[in-house]
């Protein structure tokens, strides 16, 4: 290889980055460094500036690229010789700074050539004449010296020392402030600063604090927080600071405001406990005000927050022992007693946070505040000077006690309460003011807090205590009237029950279940109606605990039977009142039933694994209650609680295992299709005694399919089945369906089921899908012989089939749903089955939703991506109204996605969405206005997307207000109203203000008439909305 | 600390008057839950119906309703709202027709930012009212030394206007509303 050649070529060329050829010569050992520098000699030692500067950056550059092992211990002592000579030379520092941090890494570099190279680059450098970024590179070379010969610079003592700050004085650049600060940190850790820590001082402190502020879009992305913490990391390095800083700091606190108060409040945490007691004892008091004043006064929570840690770190610091606290906690801690005199006061806030600070910063501290404490305030609160002033001095005790609590049961905390004993000299007078505060209103919920944070705290509370407490706590969640109240309490109850569940079971439930009134009240009793309500919501929380749960499924189906024989007789009297009794009643059962659901459902949701054992006492006694009630007429048959009765039903069939759901699923065969209900049903002696598909069966019974229909909703994919021919099965199904259904509620429980079927059992029914389908298709939905409710069941059996497959990404979906699409563009059908057609597109956007169906990964992406082309191609060639069906097919099936999705192609899309808008009816249009809502939502960094919807803005904003807006002649629902309100909210947060400064006054005059809308959560929505439009383009 | 507040350690008041509504409902809410109406208009609407089955009963604006829009206002002095300190009580606000009227009690009788705090609500309502309603704005009576004068600037539209068309002050009225739409939530 000619290595002159190819030298010369590249220099000459300015091709400064050596070639492949060349690196990989070095690195296969054909070509010797020592060679390339022959080679380059005579640009080396060049006369001319720009010709050296070549020759040294290839150099460099050359080192930086090839194996490191290749360089040998004489080629690099000989290469720092030569870089050590070139550092006085101006122009040609960058490259041999370049040259000496790579070889500063070599193995092969050692001890004394680092200190050669830091001498020669101290000497010769002066720092004040180069740039930024050749400074940047001496601290880079600095950094390197330091990480790979740490002790070679610590044995130059103090011409290191005095040398290093030297250099790095007066440095500006916020990113090399960022390295130095780091090596600084190294240095004061590990050297022996103690008689240079004068120099050091200044090289740190003179940077504090910090006020730099990053220039808009800083390409560096520095921030001062950054700054900040590298420089409080090396301020808190060395205890040798502690004589110069804290004076500083002191001087510091009557100056600062703002950011850099809380700066200074943080810094001093960080350093005190670095400094030492001892010379922290000094100026204690004096840190102590400066702190004060930030907690008393400041009105920045952000900034009180840095002050109490600064507190903390103050205590923790001088108290660090077991030892009893003399001089400055004592005077803090009469302060606050002091400042406690009002408690009712801002002041009295502060003191007790400070209190509380205390108590977590050091032990012996705090067990001496609450000394001094607790017996104050249980003075103050048992005879206080104005009646009001109990609720805060109960609050304070509270929050001490919560202090205790979080110190106590912290994980990582070394404090128990049992080794401490801080609290046990105070628990009778603690249980004194927390049972009183249970008793008497306003009190109520610091009593609460005071109690939650006792009993979590270890063996503090004897088991008589608690169930003091908790016959309290019972008191008022059967008598108080604020519901907020009694959230707490249940909140309360929910915290002891995890550690006395016992008692729980013992006193509250009982309780609670004897104030559930025996029949519903009626219709003008809202205070007993609210009052079972909240019991109900108490039962809720509380009973998801396993030991509370049976308590609960007994009670409650007790209570549920109980409902259904007491309105036996009144029934059949046809009197108005008597309905609204029944109706009360329905109320009534429907709030037990959704208890009973809600406790389940967080159940399942925790996987707790008793809940399967109460299956067979559960399910067929609700199957009984509407079993029963259909002979007779009585309550249960009500639809509002067979539908509710069957998502119970459904959810627990799904928690059973694959045999015990096959059981079921025979026995639900047996019971609907045979006629034999023995094994579903609880009571058998109330049983029907025949299928509710066989014909002449009343109406009613035909609701039963409701029941069923979650059965197999609930049901596994490889569960065995009572029946041999799946194809007959469904095809008995779609014809009951199409054909005999009564009305819309048992239609859409039947094709529920029919989609679950398809969708579980789609191996055993693939061969004949096809036919099916084609089955449907040409006898129910194309026959325009049939009237039009007979074939709009038909579509939609056709739609929830092809829901169930494109939910598995079977190819048999897509050319089903071409046919559907096809229809759309027939003007010689019925223009009313086309309208429905096209927004039968939502049954395939409901997607997997809360549903037990198989869906595979993406179906909806494939879904999508096959019919909305489709879609658009027939939007593009029908013409006048025709294009409105494609309009509402689109927004009918944007559901199906997310607005991920929808930006990716947002160009083709966004046009579609913003047409949409105007669509009469509510449902496609709120569609439309959520698919928006969540494509601008979702930040993106796309420049297209940006520019998408900042063109479109103004339109957007137009539409959304007629939307928002309720004017007569317009089909409107209080949820497009509403959405569109909170996605008109959005745009001052999106959309840059020069895109949309002439519509702020127009949208604020709009909105006003939103002001006015009838009903209050849509108003809610306008008033915020309108706030937000107010305070656009508004400098901050 | 760049000035010297009003009342640098003013009370601060539990929130005992609760979220909670007082509100009696109407027609089928008094007797069914909300989750009930919910699912029964998700069974009744089913899919491709959607015709807007609401009922239009209209809520009429109410004294809870204007004291929602209120509550969470902050204090120009502390980071507390007017619900904490008992500037705006629920029972000191009355609604009747188009006619809506506020009393504010100030925390210490000299306090000179009554009017401020006065313009923040009469802001906060005007942006938040339909124009229809005619707002009053009054200090509680005995509560605080200047009450005549802070009543006729604070009712005053031309003096209102003035107001609003300082920078400054509209910015700080703007920081005070920043809350408001917390409406009693933390």
């Amino acid at each position: 290889m000619d290595v002159a050649r190819i030298v010369r070529t590249q220099i000459s060329t300015a091709e400064l980055n050596p070639p492949q050829e060349l690196v990989d010569g070095v690195n296969n050992g054909q070509v010797g460094l020592l060679e390339i520098v022959k080679a380059l000699g005579e640009y080396l030692t060049s006369t001319e500036d720009e010709v050296r500067l070549k020759g040294l950056t290839f150099l460099s550059n050359t080192l930086k690229i090839v194996n490191p092992t290749k360089i040998n211990r004489q080629a690099t002592q000989t290469l720092i010789k030569f870089y050590l000579s070139k550092l006085d030379d101006f122009d040609s520092l960058p490259p041999a700074l370049g040259g000496l941090t790579v070889l500063s890494k070599l193995s092969t570099f050692d001890d004394d050539a680092a200190i050669e190279v830091y001498k020669g680059v101290v000497e010769n450098v002066n720092m004040k004449a180069y740039i930024q970024a050749t400074r940047h590179m001496v601290y880079v070379l600095f950094d390197s010296l330091l990480a790979t010969h740490r002790s070679a610079l610590k044995s130059m003592g103090t011409s290191f020392l005095n040398s290093y700050t030297k250099m790095v004085d007066g440095e500006k650049d916020p990113r090399n402030l960022m390295l130095l600060f780091s090596i600084d940190r190294v240095i004061l850790l590990e050297f022996d600063v103690k008689d240079h820590i004068e120099d050091f001082f200044d090289i740190t402190f003179c940077y504090f604090p910090i006020t730099f502020r990053p220039p808009p879009n800083d390409p560096y992305g520095i921030t001062a927080d950054d700054l900040k913490l590298a420089l409080r990391a090396c301020m808190a390095s060395s205890p040798y600071f502690a004589r110069m800083a804290i004076p500083l700091f002191l001087e510091k606190f009557a100056t600062l405001t703002g950011p850099s108060m809380k700066d200074l409040q943080l810094s001093i945490a960080a350093c005190l406990p670095v400094y030492g007691a001892e010379a922290v004892r000094e100026r204690a008091g004096e840190l102590w005000e400066g702190i004060k004043t930030e907690i008393l006064y400041s009105s920045d929570t952000s900034i009180e927050a840095a002050a109490l840690s600064a507190l903390e770190s103050l205590i923790r610091t001088l108290y660090p022992t077991d030892q009893s606290p003399a001089g400055l906690a004592q005077d803090i801690i009469k302060e606050c007693l002091e400042i406690l005199n009002e408690p009712d006061k801002t002041q009295a806030v502060a003191a007790t946070k400070i209190l509380a600070d205390i108590f977590r910063s050091s032990p012996s501290a705090g067990k001496f505040a609450l000394s001094q404490a607790f017996p104050q305030l249980f003075r103050q609160f048992n005879s206080p000077s104005v009646p009001s002033h109990r609720a805060p001095i109960l609050s304070t005790i509270s929050s001490l006690l919560l202090a205790a609590q979080s110190v106590y049961t912290s994980p990582d905390s070394q404090r128990t309460s049992r080794q401490e004993q801080s609290l046990e000299p105070y628990l009778q007078g603690i249980l004194d003011v927390l049972r009183e505060g249970l008793r008497t209103d306003g009190l109520k919920l610091p009593a609460l807090q005071g109690c939650t944070a006792c009993v979590q705290i270890p063996g503090l509370w004897a088991k008589e205590d608690v169930e003091d407490v908790v016959r309290g706590l019972d008191d008022i969640l059967i008598n108080d009237e604020d519901p907020e109240i009694r959230l707490e309490v249940v909140k309360a109850l929910t915290t002891f029950s995890s550690t006395h569940p016992t008692i729980i079971e013992s006193l509250t439930l009982p309780l609670l279940f004897h104030n559930l009134p025996e029949s519903a009240p009626t219709s003008e009793d809202h205070i007993s109606r609210d009052k079972y309500r909240s019991i109900l919501s108490s039962l809720q929380e509380l009973c998801v605990q396993t030991a509370l749960f049976q308590t609960l499924v007994i009670r409650m189906t007790t209570k549920l039977d109980l409902l259904s024989s007491t309105k036996d007789s009144d029934v059949n009297m046809g009197k108005t009142s008597n309905f609204d009794d029944r109706e009360c009643s329905i109320a009534y059962s429907w709030d037990l039933l959704h208890t009973l659901q809600g406790v389940i459902n967080t159940k399942i949701k925790e996987k707790h694994g008793d809940l399967i054992r109460y299956f067979d006492q559960l399910v067929p006694r609700l199957i009984s209650l509407v079993v029963a009630d259909i002979a007779k007429g009585g309550i249960y048959r009500d639809r509002r609680l067979i539908g509710l009765i069957a998502k119970i039903i459904e959810n627990l069939v799904w928690e059973l295992s694959a045999e015990h759901q096959s059981k079921w699923i025979q026995a639900m065969y047996a019971a609907y299709e045979q006629g034999h209900w023995d094994k579903v049903v609880h009571d058998k002696s109330k049983s029907l005694c025949a299928s509710p598909f066989r014909t002449g069966a009343t109406s009613h019974e035909q609701d039963l399919v409701a029941l069923y229909s979650a059965s197999i909703q609930g049901m596994k994919a490889d569960v065995s089945l009572p029946f041999s021919s799946m194809t007959e099965y469904l095809s008995s199904k779609m014809h009951w369906t199409i054909n005999v259904a009564q009305d819309q509620w048992q239609t859409q429980w039947a094709l529920d089921m029919i989609c679950a079927f398809v969708n579980k059992r789609e191996p055993d029914l693939r061969d004949s899908l096809e036919t099916t389908l084609e089955n449907v298709w040409s006898k129910e939905v194309q026959d325009t012989a049939k009237e039009l409710k007979h074939m709009q069941r038909g579509l939609s059996v056709y739609l929830y089939i092809i829901k169930a497959l494109a939910l598995l990404r079977q190819p048999l979906a897509y050319s089903a749903s071409e046919r559907v699409i096809d229809i759309l563009s027939l003007s010689n059908l019925d223009p009313d089955f086309v309208a429905y057609a096209a927004s039968g597109f939502s049954i395939l956007a409901q997607g997997k939703g809360k549903s037990h169906l198989t869906a595979k990964l993406l179906f909806a992406q494939k879904l999508w991506n096959f019919v909305l082309p489709r879609l658009i191609e027939g939007d593009k060639d029908a013409s006048g109204t025709g294009r409105l069906v494609y309009l509402v097919a689109f927004a009918s099936l944007l559901p199906l996605v997310p607005a991920s999705l929808c930006l990716a192609d947002l160009n083709t899309i966004l046009p579609l969405i913003l047409r949409s808008l105007s669509l009469p009816d509510p449902q496609q249009r709120s569609n439309a206005i959520i698919a928006l809502t969540s494509i601008l939502e979702t930040a993106t960094d796309s420049k297209e997307v940006d520019k998408a919807i900042h063109s479109h803005a103004e339109t957007m904003v137009d539409s959304l207000l007629t939307s928002a807006i309720k004017q007569d002649g317009i089909p409107t629902s209080a949820k497009v109203r509403s959405i569109s309100l909170s996605c008109l909210a959005i745009f001052p947060d999106v959309i840059r203000f020069e895109n949309l400064h002439k519509h702020k006054a127009i949208v604020i005059k709009q909105l006003g008439k939103a002001l006015d809308d009838p009903l209050r959560n849509v108003r809610k929505e306008a008033v915020e909305c309108r706030a937000k439009w107010y305070r656009y383009g508004n400098a901050v | 600390m760049s000035r010297q507040l009003d009342n640098d350690n003013p009370t601060i008041f539990a929130p005992t008057a609760s979220t909670s509504t007082k509100r009696i409902q109407k027609g089928k809410a008094s007797l069914w839950s909300e989750e009930a109406l919910l699912e029964e208009d998700y069974a009744v609407s089913g899919y491709g119906s959607g015709s807007g089955s609401e009922e239009d009963e209209r809520e009429d604006i109410d004294a809870e309703e204007v004291y929602d829009l209120l509550r969470s206002i902050t204090d120009p002095e502390h980071p507390v709202s007017l619900e904490a300190l008992r500037v705006v009580n629920p029972d000191d606000i009355h609604v009747a027709g188009n006619r809506v009227l506020v009393y504010l009690t100030p925390t210490i009788p000299h306090c000179s930012m009554s009017t401020l705090i006065g313009l923040s609500l009469r802001v906060r309502l005007l942006r938040a009212l339909p124009t229809r309603y005619r707002v009053d704005i009054r200090i509680k009576s005995g509560t605080h030394q200047s009450e005549h004068a802070v009543n006729k600037q604070l009712n005053d539209k031309e003096r209102v206007q003035a107001a609003l068309e300082n920078k400054h002050l509209l910015g700080v009225v703007e920081g005070c509303l920043q809350t408001a739409d917390k409406r009693g939530k933390a």
